[in-house]
Protein backbone atom coordinates (compact mmCIF):
# COMPACT_ATOMS: atom_id res chain seq x y z
CA UNK A 1 0.00 0.00 0.00
CA UNK A 2 2.70 2.29 1.21
CA UNK A 3 5.08 1.38 -2.08
CA UNK A 4 1.78 2.44 -4.30
CA UNK A 5 1.28 5.68 -2.63
CA UNK A 6 5.15 6.47 -2.62
CA UNK A 7 4.59 5.30 -6.24
CA UNK A 8 1.44 7.75 -7.26
CA UNK A 9 3.37 10.67 -5.48
CA UNK A 10 6.90 10.13 -7.46
CA UNK A 11 4.55 10.14 -10.31
CA UNK A 12 2.74 13.71 -9.47
CA UNK A 13 6.21 14.51 -8.44
CA UNK A 14 7.27 13.95 -12.50
CA UNK A 15 4.52 15.77 -13.34
CA UNK A 16 4.90 18.81 -11.66
CA UNK A 17 8.61 18.87 -12.32
CA UNK A 18 7.62 18.61 -15.83
CA UNK A 19 5.38 21.53 -16.15
CA UNK A 20 7.42 23.53 -13.50
CA UNK A 21 10.65 23.34 -15.91
CA UNK A 22 8.03 24.57 -18.56
CA UNK A 23 7.03 27.55 -17.24
CA UNK A 24 10.42 28.33 -15.78
CA UNK A 25 11.64 27.87 -19.21
CA UNK A 26 8.39 29.97 -20.73
CA UNK A 27 9.25 32.27 -18.22
CA UNK A 28 12.87 32.81 -19.37
CA UNK A 29 11.94 33.87 -22.52
CA UNK A 30 11.13 37.56 -21.58
CA UNK A 31 14.29 37.74 -20.03
CA UNK A 32 15.89 38.07 -23.48
CA UNK A 33 12.94 40.71 -23.98
CA UNK A 34 15.04 43.32 -25.77
CA UNK A 35 13.54 47.23 -25.91
CA UNK A 36 15.96 48.05 -28.64
CA UNK A 37 13.89 46.10 -31.21
CA UNK A 38 10.74 47.27 -32.21
CA UNK A 39 7.84 45.72 -29.78
CA UNK A 40 5.83 43.43 -32.79
CA UNK A 41 9.23 41.64 -33.81
CA UNK A 42 10.15 41.04 -29.70
CA UNK A 43 6.60 40.01 -29.06
CA UNK A 44 6.81 37.40 -32.53
CA UNK A 45 9.70 36.42 -31.14
CA UNK A 46 8.70 35.78 -27.51
CA UNK A 47 5.47 33.99 -28.27
CA UNK A 48 7.60 32.14 -30.73
CA UNK A 49 10.10 30.60 -27.89
CA UNK A 50 7.33 30.49 -25.68
CA UNK A 51 5.19 27.95 -27.81
CA UNK A 52 8.32 25.77 -28.78
CA UNK A 53 9.34 25.29 -25.12
CA UNK A 54 5.46 24.39 -24.54
CA UNK A 55 5.54 22.07 -27.99
CA UNK A 56 8.51 20.24 -26.63
CA UNK A 57 7.16 19.72 -23.28
CA UNK A 58 3.78 18.32 -24.90
CA UNK A 59 6.00 16.20 -26.66
CA UNK A 60 7.98 15.12 -23.62
CA UNK A 61 4.76 14.59 -21.91
CA UNK A 62 2.85 12.63 -24.10
CA UNK A 63 6.07 10.06 -23.83
CA UNK A 64 5.31 9.28 -20.41
CA UNK A 65 4.08 6.15 -19.14
CA UNK A 66 1.60 8.79 -16.96
CA UNK A 67 0.42 9.61 -20.45
CA UNK A 68 0.13 6.71 -21.63
CA UNK A 69 -1.77 4.83 -19.13
CA UNK A 70 -4.24 7.60 -19.09
CA UNK A 71 -4.75 7.32 -23.19
CA UNK A 72 -5.21 3.60 -22.35
CA UNK A 73 -7.70 3.98 -19.39
CA UNK A 74 -9.63 7.05 -21.43
CA UNK A 75 -9.99 4.67 -25.13
CA UNK A 76 -10.58 1.61 -23.00
CA UNK A 77 -13.38 3.44 -21.20
CA UNK A 78 -15.01 5.05 -23.95
CA UNK A 79 -15.37 1.45 -26.02
CA UNK A 80 -16.54 -0.14 -23.29
CA UNK A 81 -19.20 3.02 -23.17
CA UNK A 82 -19.42 1.90 -27.10
CA UNK A 83 -19.70 -1.83 -26.83
CA UNK A 84 -22.60 -1.33 -23.89
CA UNK A 85 -24.50 1.14 -25.97
CA UNK A 86 -24.25 -1.44 -29.16
CA UNK A 87 -24.73 -4.21 -26.64
CA UNK A 88 -28.51 -2.36 -25.26
CA UNK A 89 -29.31 -1.67 -28.78
CA UNK A 90 -28.80 -5.26 -30.32
CA UNK A 91 -31.02 -6.21 -27.85
CA UNK A 92 -33.44 -3.35 -28.95
CA UNK A 93 -33.27 -4.30 -32.03
CA UNK A 94 -33.36 -8.15 -31.44
CA UNK A 95 -36.84 -7.53 -29.23
CA UNK A 96 -38.04 -5.43 -32.68
CA UNK A 97 -37.57 -7.81 -35.21
CA UNK A 98 -35.51 -5.14 -37.21
CA UNK A 99 -32.06 -5.81 -38.45
CA UNK A 100 -28.76 -4.54 -36.43
CA UNK A 101 -25.26 -3.02 -37.20
CA UNK A 102 -24.29 -6.47 -35.27
CA UNK A 103 -26.59 -8.45 -37.98
CA UNK A 104 -24.73 -6.54 -41.01
CA UNK A 105 -21.23 -7.13 -39.63
CA UNK A 106 -22.28 -11.01 -39.23
CA UNK A 107 -24.07 -10.97 -43.01
CA UNK A 108 -21.19 -9.06 -44.55
CA UNK A 109 -18.86 -11.62 -41.63
CA UNK A 110 -20.61 -14.66 -43.21
CA UNK A 111 -20.33 -13.32 -47.23
CA UNK A 112 -16.90 -12.93 -46.42
CA UNK A 113 -15.90 -16.19 -45.53
CA UNK A 114 -17.54 -17.35 -48.72
CA UNK A 115 -15.74 -15.45 -50.52
CA UNK A 116 -12.57 -16.37 -49.10
CA UNK A 117 -13.55 -20.09 -49.46
CA UNK A 118 -14.59 -19.62 -53.24
CA UNK A 119 -11.34 -17.50 -53.82
CA UNK A 120 -9.14 -20.13 -51.76
CA UNK A 121 -10.64 -22.73 -54.35
CA UNK A 122 -10.39 -20.75 -57.58
CA UNK A 123 -6.66 -19.87 -56.63
CA UNK A 124 -6.07 -23.72 -56.06
CA UNK A 125 -7.56 -24.53 -59.28
CA UNK A 126 -5.75 -21.57 -61.15
CA UNK A 127 -2.89 -23.37 -59.77
CA UNK A 128 -3.79 -27.09 -60.96
CA UNK A 129 -4.33 -25.29 -64.64
CA UNK A 130 -1.33 -23.88 -64.82
CA UNK A 131 0.17 -27.07 -63.52
CA UNK A 132 -1.81 -29.07 -66.27
CA UNK A 133 -0.92 -26.18 -68.97
CA UNK A 134 2.88 -26.54 -67.95
CA UNK A 135 2.60 -30.38 -68.59
CA UNK A 136 0.42 -30.25 -71.32
CA UNK A 137 3.55 -28.16 -72.86
CA UNK A 138 5.97 -31.01 -72.07
CA UNK A 139 3.62 -33.75 -73.45
CA UNK A 140 3.17 -31.42 -76.92
CA UNK A 141 7.36 -31.05 -76.25
CA UNK A 142 7.22 -34.48 -76.10
CA UNK A 143 4.70 -35.22 -78.65
CA UNK A 144 6.63 -32.87 -81.21
CA UNK A 145 10.31 -34.23 -80.76
CA UNK A 146 9.04 -37.77 -81.06
CA UNK A 147 7.26 -36.62 -84.64
CA UNK A 148 10.46 -35.17 -85.89
CA UNK A 149 11.82 -38.58 -84.72
CA UNK A 150 8.96 -40.33 -86.73
CA UNK A 151 9.15 -37.99 -90.08
CA UNK A 152 13.26 -38.41 -89.75
CA UNK A 153 13.17 -42.52 -89.31
CA UNK A 154 10.18 -42.32 -92.48
CA UNK A 155 12.76 -40.22 -94.56
CA UNK A 156 15.30 -42.29 -93.84
CA UNK A 157 12.98 -45.70 -94.45
CA UNK A 158 12.30 -43.69 -97.86
CA UNK A 159 16.00 -43.37 -98.86
CA UNK A 160 16.78 -46.83 -97.66
CA UNK A 161 13.83 -48.12 -100.27
CA UNK A 162 14.16 -45.91 -103.04
CA UNK A 163 18.21 -47.36 -102.92
CA UNK A 164 17.83 -50.92 -103.78
CA UNK A 165 14.88 -49.45 -106.10
CA UNK A 166 17.85 -47.57 -108.12
CA UNK A 167 20.38 -50.24 -107.79
CA UNK A 168 18.48 -52.79 -109.23
CA UNK A 169 17.34 -50.67 -111.95
CA UNK A 170 20.85 -50.20 -112.49
CA UNK B 1 13.35 59.72 -20.10
CA UNK B 2 10.73 59.11 -22.55
CA UNK B 3 10.50 61.10 -25.76
CA UNK B 4 6.86 60.97 -27.00
CA UNK B 5 6.03 61.89 -31.08
CA UNK B 6 3.42 63.08 -32.59
CA UNK B 7 2.97 61.41 -36.37
CA UNK B 8 3.87 64.93 -37.55
CA UNK B 9 7.14 64.98 -35.13
CA UNK B 10 7.56 61.23 -37.01
CA UNK B 11 6.98 62.71 -40.43
CA UNK B 12 9.13 65.37 -39.81
CA UNK B 13 11.93 62.88 -38.81
CA UNK B 14 11.98 60.97 -42.10
CA UNK B 15 13.04 64.63 -43.88
CA UNK B 16 15.99 64.38 -41.54
CA UNK B 17 17.43 60.90 -41.11
CA UNK B 18 20.51 61.65 -39.08
CA UNK B 19 17.99 63.05 -36.13
CA UNK B 20 19.35 61.03 -33.11
CA UNK B 21 15.63 59.16 -32.07
CA UNK B 22 17.38 56.99 -29.28
CA UNK B 23 17.20 57.79 -25.77
CA UNK B 24 19.77 57.68 -23.42
CA UNK B 25 18.66 54.10 -22.71
CA UNK B 26 19.28 52.97 -25.83
CA UNK B 27 15.71 52.62 -27.05
CA UNK B 28 14.53 54.17 -30.31
CA UNK B 29 10.93 55.24 -29.72
CA UNK B 30 10.54 56.27 -32.83
CA UNK B 31 11.23 52.75 -34.16
CA UNK B 32 8.77 51.71 -31.65
CA UNK B 33 6.01 53.84 -32.79
CA UNK B 34 6.67 53.06 -35.96
CA UNK B 35 6.46 49.67 -35.67
CA UNK B 36 2.87 50.03 -33.65
CA UNK B 37 1.44 52.17 -36.85
CA UNK B 38 2.87 49.18 -39.86
CA UNK B 39 1.43 46.61 -36.81
CA UNK B 40 -1.89 48.45 -36.65
CA UNK B 41 -2.42 49.26 -40.43
CA UNK B 42 -1.38 45.28 -40.82
CA UNK B 43 -4.13 44.74 -38.45
CA UNK B 44 -6.94 46.67 -40.26
CA UNK B 45 -5.80 44.77 -43.75
CA UNK B 46 -5.76 41.22 -41.80
CA UNK B 47 -9.38 42.23 -40.57
CA UNK B 48 -10.74 43.30 -44.08
CA UNK B 49 -9.27 39.80 -45.47
CA UNK B 50 -10.65 37.77 -43.18
CA UNK B 51 -14.56 37.80 -44.71
CA UNK B 52 -12.78 37.03 -48.49
CA UNK B 53 -11.73 33.27 -46.33
CA UNK B 54 -14.72 31.43 -47.21
CA UNK B 55 -15.44 32.75 -50.56
CA UNK B 56 -11.42 31.43 -51.26
CA UNK B 57 -12.09 28.16 -49.36
CA UNK B 58 -15.02 27.32 -51.80
CA UNK B 59 -12.53 27.87 -54.84
CA UNK B 60 -10.00 24.87 -53.58
CA UNK B 61 -9.75 22.60 -56.20
CA UNK B 62 -8.91 18.88 -55.91
CA UNK B 63 -6.35 18.08 -58.06
CA UNK B 64 -5.15 19.91 -61.40
CA UNK B 65 -3.61 18.14 -63.80
CA UNK B 66 -6.13 16.78 -66.13
CA UNK B 67 -7.24 13.34 -66.24
CA UNK B 68 -9.66 10.22 -67.22
CA UNK B 69 -10.96 7.40 -65.28
CA UNK B 70 -9.55 3.99 -66.45
CA UNK B 71 -10.04 1.27 -64.55
CA UNK B 72 -12.99 0.88 -61.66
CA UNK B 73 -13.24 -1.85 -59.47
CA UNK B 74 -15.74 -1.57 -56.32
CA UNK B 75 -14.77 2.17 -54.91
CA UNK B 76 -11.71 2.26 -56.21
CA UNK B 77 -11.22 4.60 -59.57
CA UNK B 78 -7.59 4.56 -61.33
CA UNK B 79 -7.32 7.75 -62.53
CA UNK B 80 -4.43 8.68 -65.97
CA UNK B 81 -2.68 11.77 -66.03
CA UNK B 82 -2.93 13.59 -69.57
CA UNK B 83 0.16 15.73 -70.36
CA UNK B 84 0.85 17.84 -73.28
CA UNK B 85 2.52 15.46 -75.11
CA UNK B 86 2.14 11.53 -75.44
CA UNK B 87 4.32 9.83 -72.97
CA UNK B 88 8.28 9.50 -73.54
CA UNK B 89 8.44 5.91 -71.66
CA UNK B 90 6.19 2.99 -72.56
CA UNK B 91 6.87 1.98 -68.66
CA UNK B 92 3.38 3.17 -66.93
CA UNK B 93 3.88 4.75 -63.76
CA UNK B 94 1.49 3.90 -61.06
CA UNK B 95 1.42 5.71 -57.88
CA UNK B 96 -0.26 3.71 -54.61
CA UNK B 97 -1.36 5.94 -52.36
CA UNK B 98 -2.19 5.78 -48.46
CA UNK B 99 -5.41 4.57 -47.08
CA UNK B 100 -6.00 7.33 -44.46
CA UNK B 101 -5.91 9.93 -46.83
CA UNK B 102 -7.72 11.50 -50.04
CA UNK B 103 -4.67 11.24 -52.89
CA UNK B 104 -5.05 14.53 -54.36
CA UNK B 105 -1.94 15.84 -52.15
CA UNK B 106 0.21 14.19 -54.73
CA UNK B 107 -1.46 16.92 -57.33
CA UNK B 108 -2.14 19.83 -54.96
CA UNK B 109 -1.59 22.66 -57.21
CA UNK B 110 0.71 24.55 -59.76
CA UNK B 111 4.16 24.10 -58.73
CA UNK B 112 3.23 22.10 -56.17
CA UNK B 113 1.82 18.63 -57.70
CA UNK B 114 4.18 15.51 -57.58
CA UNK B 115 2.03 14.36 -60.75
CA UNK B 116 2.45 17.28 -62.59
CA UNK B 117 6.32 16.46 -62.76
CA UNK B 118 5.99 12.83 -63.51
CA UNK B 119 3.64 14.13 -66.43
CA UNK B 120 5.93 16.33 -67.53
CA UNK B 121 8.84 13.99 -67.24
CA UNK B 122 7.27 12.07 -69.98
CA UNK B 123 5.77 9.17 -67.77
CA UNK B 124 2.59 7.41 -68.51
CA UNK B 125 0.99 8.17 -64.97
CA UNK B 126 -1.69 6.21 -63.53
CA UNK B 127 -2.82 7.23 -59.78
CA UNK B 128 -4.78 4.68 -57.63
CA UNK B 129 -7.36 6.26 -55.78
CA UNK B 130 -9.38 3.88 -52.71
CA UNK B 131 -12.42 5.88 -52.61
CA UNK B 132 -13.89 5.89 -49.26
CA UNK B 133 -14.58 2.68 -47.38
CA UNK B 134 -18.12 1.93 -45.94
CA UNK B 135 -18.92 -0.73 -43.84
CA UNK B 136 -19.23 -3.24 -47.06
CA UNK B 137 -15.21 -2.75 -46.76
CA UNK B 138 -15.21 -3.78 -42.95
CA UNK B 139 -13.82 -6.87 -43.33
CA UNK B 140 -10.91 -6.21 -46.29
CA UNK B 141 -7.62 -7.00 -45.56
CA UNK B 142 -4.44 -5.79 -46.41
CA UNK B 143 -4.53 -8.65 -48.91
CA UNK B 144 -7.47 -7.79 -50.75
CA UNK B 145 -5.67 -4.49 -51.51
CA UNK B 146 -2.08 -6.01 -52.42
CA UNK B 147 -2.95 -9.22 -53.86
CA UNK B 148 -6.43 -8.11 -55.10
CA UNK B 149 -6.40 -4.84 -56.08
CA UNK B 150 -3.12 -3.44 -56.62
CA UNK B 151 -2.45 -7.02 -58.69
CA UNK B 152 -5.52 -6.28 -60.59
CA UNK B 153 -4.46 -2.63 -61.36
CA UNK B 154 -1.08 -3.65 -62.76
CA UNK B 155 -2.27 -6.11 -64.78
CA UNK B 156 -4.38 -3.88 -66.34
CA UNK B 157 -2.11 -1.46 -66.98
CA UNK B 158 0.65 -4.25 -68.53
CA UNK B 159 -2.73 -5.22 -70.73
CA UNK B 160 -3.28 -1.37 -71.68
CA UNK B 161 0.24 -0.66 -72.02
CA UNK B 162 1.77 -4.05 -73.57
CA UNK B 163 4.66 -2.95 -70.69
CA UNK B 164 5.48 -6.16 -69.65
CA UNK B 165 6.56 -4.39 -66.24
CA UNK B 166 5.27 -1.18 -64.65
CA UNK B 167 7.29 1.31 -62.03
CA UNK B 168 5.30 1.44 -58.31
CA UNK B 169 5.43 4.51 -56.30
CA UNK B 170 4.31 4.32 -52.85
CA UNK B 171 4.10 7.60 -50.46
CA UNK B 172 3.33 6.95 -46.84
CA UNK B 173 0.69 3.64 -46.00
CA UNK B 174 0.70 3.45 -49.96
CA UNK B 175 4.86 2.82 -49.86
CA UNK B 176 4.16 -0.11 -47.31
CA UNK B 177 1.65 -1.47 -49.95
CA UNK B 178 3.60 -0.71 -52.60
CA UNK B 179 6.90 -2.49 -50.75
CA UNK B 180 4.81 -5.64 -49.77
CA UNK B 181 3.28 -5.58 -53.94
CA UNK B 182 7.01 -6.15 -55.01
CA UNK B 183 8.24 -8.26 -52.65
CA UNK B 184 5.12 -10.55 -53.37
CA UNK B 185 5.28 -9.75 -57.21
CA UNK B 186 8.68 -9.21 -58.47
CA UNK B 187 8.27 -10.08 -61.97
CA UNK B 188 5.75 -7.39 -62.31
CA UNK B 189 7.78 -4.18 -61.06
CA UNK B 190 10.34 -2.59 -62.89
CA UNK B 191 11.71 -0.13 -60.33
CA UNK B 192 9.82 0.91 -57.12
CA UNK B 193 9.69 4.48 -55.63
CA UNK B 194 8.84 4.79 -51.55
CA UNK B 195 8.26 8.13 -49.85
CA UNK B 196 8.16 8.28 -46.35
CA UNK B 197 7.24 4.71 -45.77
CA UNK B 198 8.04 2.78 -42.74
CA UNK B 199 9.37 -0.30 -42.61
CA UNK B 200 10.92 -0.47 -39.42
CA UNK B 201 8.68 -0.58 -36.51
CA UNK B 202 10.78 -1.18 -33.22
CA UNK B 203 11.80 2.35 -33.34
CA UNK B 204 10.48 4.49 -30.71
CA UNK B 205 10.67 7.73 -32.03
CA UNK B 206 7.70 8.58 -33.62
CA UNK B 207 4.71 8.90 -31.00
CA UNK B 208 2.48 6.50 -33.18
CA UNK B 209 4.99 3.85 -32.41
CA UNK B 210 4.69 4.64 -28.93
CA UNK B 211 0.98 5.17 -28.75
CA UNK B 212 0.37 1.79 -30.39
CA UNK B 213 2.36 -0.60 -27.94
CA UNK B 214 0.45 -3.44 -26.99
CA UNK B 215 0.62 -2.43 -23.42
CA UNK B 216 -1.15 0.77 -23.88
CA UNK B 217 -3.48 -0.04 -26.95
CA UNK B 218 -5.54 -3.08 -27.60
CA UNK B 219 -5.86 -3.29 -31.27
CA UNK B 220 -8.26 -6.19 -31.21
CA UNK B 221 -10.48 -4.72 -28.87
CA UNK B 222 -10.40 -1.33 -30.54
CA UNK B 223 -11.55 -2.96 -34.13
CA UNK B 224 -13.63 -5.17 -32.42
CA UNK B 225 -15.42 -2.23 -31.29
CA UNK B 226 -15.70 0.26 -33.74
CA UNK B 227 -15.39 -1.57 -36.75
CA UNK B 228 -13.82 0.74 -39.69
CA UNK B 229 -11.96 3.08 -37.80
CA UNK B 230 -13.26 6.78 -38.24
CA UNK B 231 -11.64 8.98 -40.36
CA UNK B 232 -12.11 12.14 -37.09
CA UNK B 233 -10.06 9.12 -34.54
CA UNK B 234 -7.39 9.55 -37.00
CA UNK B 235 -7.35 13.57 -37.67
CA UNK B 236 -7.32 13.54 -34.03
CA UNK B 237 -4.31 11.05 -33.58
CA UNK B 238 -2.34 13.09 -36.23
CA UNK B 239 -3.47 16.57 -34.59
CA UNK B 240 -2.28 15.45 -31.04
CA UNK B 241 0.86 14.49 -32.67
CA UNK B 242 1.79 18.57 -32.91
CA UNK B 243 -0.79 19.73 -30.54
CA UNK B 244 0.89 23.41 -30.45
CA UNK B 245 1.60 23.75 -33.90
CA UNK B 246 -1.27 22.29 -35.73
CA UNK B 247 -3.89 23.83 -33.01
CA UNK B 248 -1.82 27.20 -31.75
CA UNK B 249 1.01 28.49 -33.86
CA UNK B 250 -0.61 27.16 -37.23
CA UNK B 251 -4.03 29.02 -36.45
CA UNK B 252 -1.57 32.34 -35.59
CA UNK B 253 0.34 32.01 -38.59
CA UNK B 254 -3.19 32.31 -40.43
CA UNK B 255 -4.24 35.30 -38.70
CA UNK B 256 -0.65 36.99 -39.16
CA UNK B 257 -0.92 36.34 -43.01
CA UNK B 258 -4.31 36.59 -43.49
CA UNK B 259 -3.86 39.55 -45.95
CA UNK B 260 -1.25 37.87 -47.99
CA UNK B 261 -3.10 36.10 -51.01
CA UNK B 262 -0.65 33.13 -51.50
CA UNK B 263 0.20 32.14 -48.09
CA UNK B 264 -4.04 31.80 -47.68
CA UNK B 265 -3.84 29.79 -50.64
CA UNK B 266 -1.27 27.26 -49.72
CA UNK B 267 -2.99 27.49 -46.60
CA UNK B 268 -6.31 26.67 -47.73
CA UNK B 269 -5.01 23.99 -50.43
CA UNK B 270 -3.26 21.89 -47.29
CA UNK B 271 -5.69 22.12 -44.75
CA UNK B 272 -8.26 21.16 -47.37
CA UNK B 273 -6.43 18.22 -47.76
CA UNK B 274 -5.28 17.62 -43.98
CA UNK B 275 -9.36 17.72 -43.12
CA UNK B 276 -10.36 15.28 -45.92
CA UNK B 277 -9.45 12.07 -43.86
CA UNK B 278 -10.99 8.65 -44.67
CA UNK B 279 -11.68 5.74 -42.53
CA UNK B 280 -9.69 2.82 -42.34
CA UNK B 281 -10.97 -0.70 -42.93
CA UNK B 282 -10.96 -2.53 -39.64
CA UNK B 283 -8.97 -5.35 -40.62
CA UNK B 284 -6.34 -3.42 -42.65
CA UNK B 285 -5.96 -1.05 -39.20
CA UNK B 286 -5.68 -4.38 -37.01
CA UNK B 287 -3.12 -5.89 -39.28
CA UNK B 288 -0.96 -2.76 -39.73
CA UNK B 289 -1.16 -1.98 -36.14
CA UNK B 290 -0.73 -5.63 -34.60
CA UNK B 291 1.57 -7.44 -37.72
CA UNK B 292 3.71 -4.20 -38.48
CA UNK B 293 3.86 -1.62 -35.47
CA UNK B 294 3.23 -3.93 -32.83
CA UNK B 295 5.39 -7.17 -33.79
CA UNK B 296 7.44 -5.22 -36.40
CA UNK B 297 7.07 -8.72 -39.05
CA UNK B 298 7.87 -6.74 -41.93
CA UNK B 299 11.23 -6.45 -41.17
CA UNK B 300 11.34 -10.11 -40.60
CA UNK B 301 9.97 -11.23 -43.28
CA UNK B 302 7.22 -12.95 -41.38
CA UNK B 303 4.59 -10.64 -42.31
CA UNK B 304 1.56 -12.95 -44.22
CA UNK B 305 -0.61 -11.78 -46.78
CA UNK B 306 -3.24 -14.54 -47.65
CA UNK B 307 -1.39 -17.02 -48.74
CA UNK B 308 2.03 -14.81 -49.48
CA UNK B 309 4.85 -14.20 -47.24
CA UNK B 310 6.10 -10.76 -47.70
CA UNK B 311 9.85 -11.81 -47.99
CA UNK B 312 11.82 -8.49 -48.54
CA UNK B 313 14.83 -10.42 -49.84
CA UNK B 314 12.64 -10.82 -53.16
CA UNK B 315 12.51 -7.66 -54.29
CA UNK B 316 15.47 -7.26 -56.86
CA UNK B 317 14.19 -4.17 -58.53
CA UNK B 318 16.25 -1.08 -58.31
CA UNK B 319 14.70 0.97 -55.45
CA UNK B 320 14.38 4.56 -54.18
CA UNK B 321 13.90 5.50 -51.01
CA UNK B 322 12.67 9.13 -50.43
CA UNK B 323 12.48 10.32 -47.06
CA UNK B 324 12.18 13.68 -45.21
CA UNK B 325 14.41 14.20 -42.08
CA UNK B 326 11.93 16.50 -40.06
CA UNK B 327 9.86 13.77 -41.13
CA UNK B 328 7.24 13.43 -37.27
CA UNK B 329 4.93 10.84 -38.63
CA UNK B 330 7.61 8.35 -39.81
CA UNK B 331 10.99 9.27 -38.54
CA UNK B 332 13.72 8.72 -41.32
CA UNK B 333 15.10 5.47 -38.93
CA UNK B 334 11.61 3.76 -39.58
CA UNK B 335 12.28 4.26 -43.44
CA UNK B 336 16.06 3.75 -43.72
CA UNK B 337 16.58 -0.27 -43.34
CA UNK B 338 15.00 -0.83 -46.10
CA UNK B 339 17.48 -0.68 -48.03
CA UNK B 340 19.61 -3.27 -46.33
CA UNK B 341 16.54 -5.44 -46.51
CA UNK B 342 16.43 -6.21 -49.94
CA UNK B 343 18.18 -7.68 -52.41
CA UNK B 344 18.33 -4.72 -55.01
CA UNK B 345 22.13 -3.87 -56.37
CA UNK B 346 20.72 -0.52 -57.79
CA UNK B 347 19.32 1.10 -54.97
CA UNK B 348 19.45 4.73 -53.38
CA UNK B 349 17.98 6.70 -50.72
CA UNK B 350 17.42 10.58 -50.25
CA UNK B 351 16.68 12.17 -47.01
CA UNK B 352 15.09 15.35 -47.91
CA UNK B 353 14.92 18.27 -45.61
CA UNK B 354 11.74 19.14 -45.02
CA UNK B 355 8.74 16.99 -43.14
CA UNK B 356 6.09 14.24 -43.98
CA UNK B 357 4.43 16.38 -46.09
CA UNK B 358 6.86 19.12 -47.34
CA UNK B 359 8.11 16.19 -49.03
CA UNK B 360 5.55 16.21 -51.67
CA UNK B 361 4.47 19.77 -51.64
CA UNK B 362 7.30 22.23 -51.12
CA UNK B 363 8.21 24.22 -53.81
CA UNK B 364 11.84 23.60 -52.99
CA UNK B 365 11.29 20.09 -53.53
CA UNK B 366 9.76 20.81 -56.68
CA UNK B 367 12.56 22.93 -57.71
CA UNK B 368 15.55 20.51 -56.61
CA UNK B 369 13.82 17.19 -55.45
CA UNK B 370 11.55 16.16 -57.89
CA UNK B 371 13.77 16.88 -61.29
CA UNK B 372 16.22 14.16 -59.59
CA UNK B 373 13.38 12.00 -58.89
CA UNK B 374 12.30 12.10 -61.97
CA UNK B 375 15.39 11.69 -63.68
CA UNK B 376 16.08 8.20 -61.78
CA UNK B 377 13.31 6.85 -63.22
CA UNK B 378 14.06 8.38 -66.48
CA UNK B 379 17.26 6.49 -66.52
CA UNK B 380 15.74 2.79 -65.43
CA UNK B 381 12.29 3.37 -67.30
CA UNK B 382 12.03 1.71 -71.29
Amino acid sequence: MSDSIEKSFDQVAAFQKLWLDSFADMASIWSQFSPTSSPSDELRKMRGGMLKVLAETWDEYMRTPQFLQLMKASLSGMLDIKRMARDGLNRVHDQLENTSKQDVDDVLMAVRHVERRILDRLEGIEERVTNLDDRLETVDHRIARQETAIERLGQVVRTRAQKPAGTSRE
Amino acid sequence: MIRHLTFTDKMSSKTSPEKDTKTSDGVDWEAWQNSLLNETFANLMRLTSIPFLPDKMTHVRKGITPREIVYEEDRLKVYRYIGDAEPKFKTPLCFVFALVNRPYIVDLKEGRSIIAQLVKAGFDTYLIDWGIPTRAERFLTTDDYVNGYILNVVEHLRERTGSEKVNVMGYCMGGILATMFTAIHQDLVKNLIILATGIDFSTREGLINLWTDPRYFDVDKFVDTMGNIPAEFLQAAFLLIKPIDNLVDKNINLMENVHRDEFVDDFLYMETWLNDNTPVPGEVFREFAKYLFQQNLLVQNRMRLGRHMVDLRKITCPLLNLMARKDHLVPCSQSEPLNDLVSSTDKEKIIWPAGHIGLGVSSRAHKELWPRVTQWIGDRST
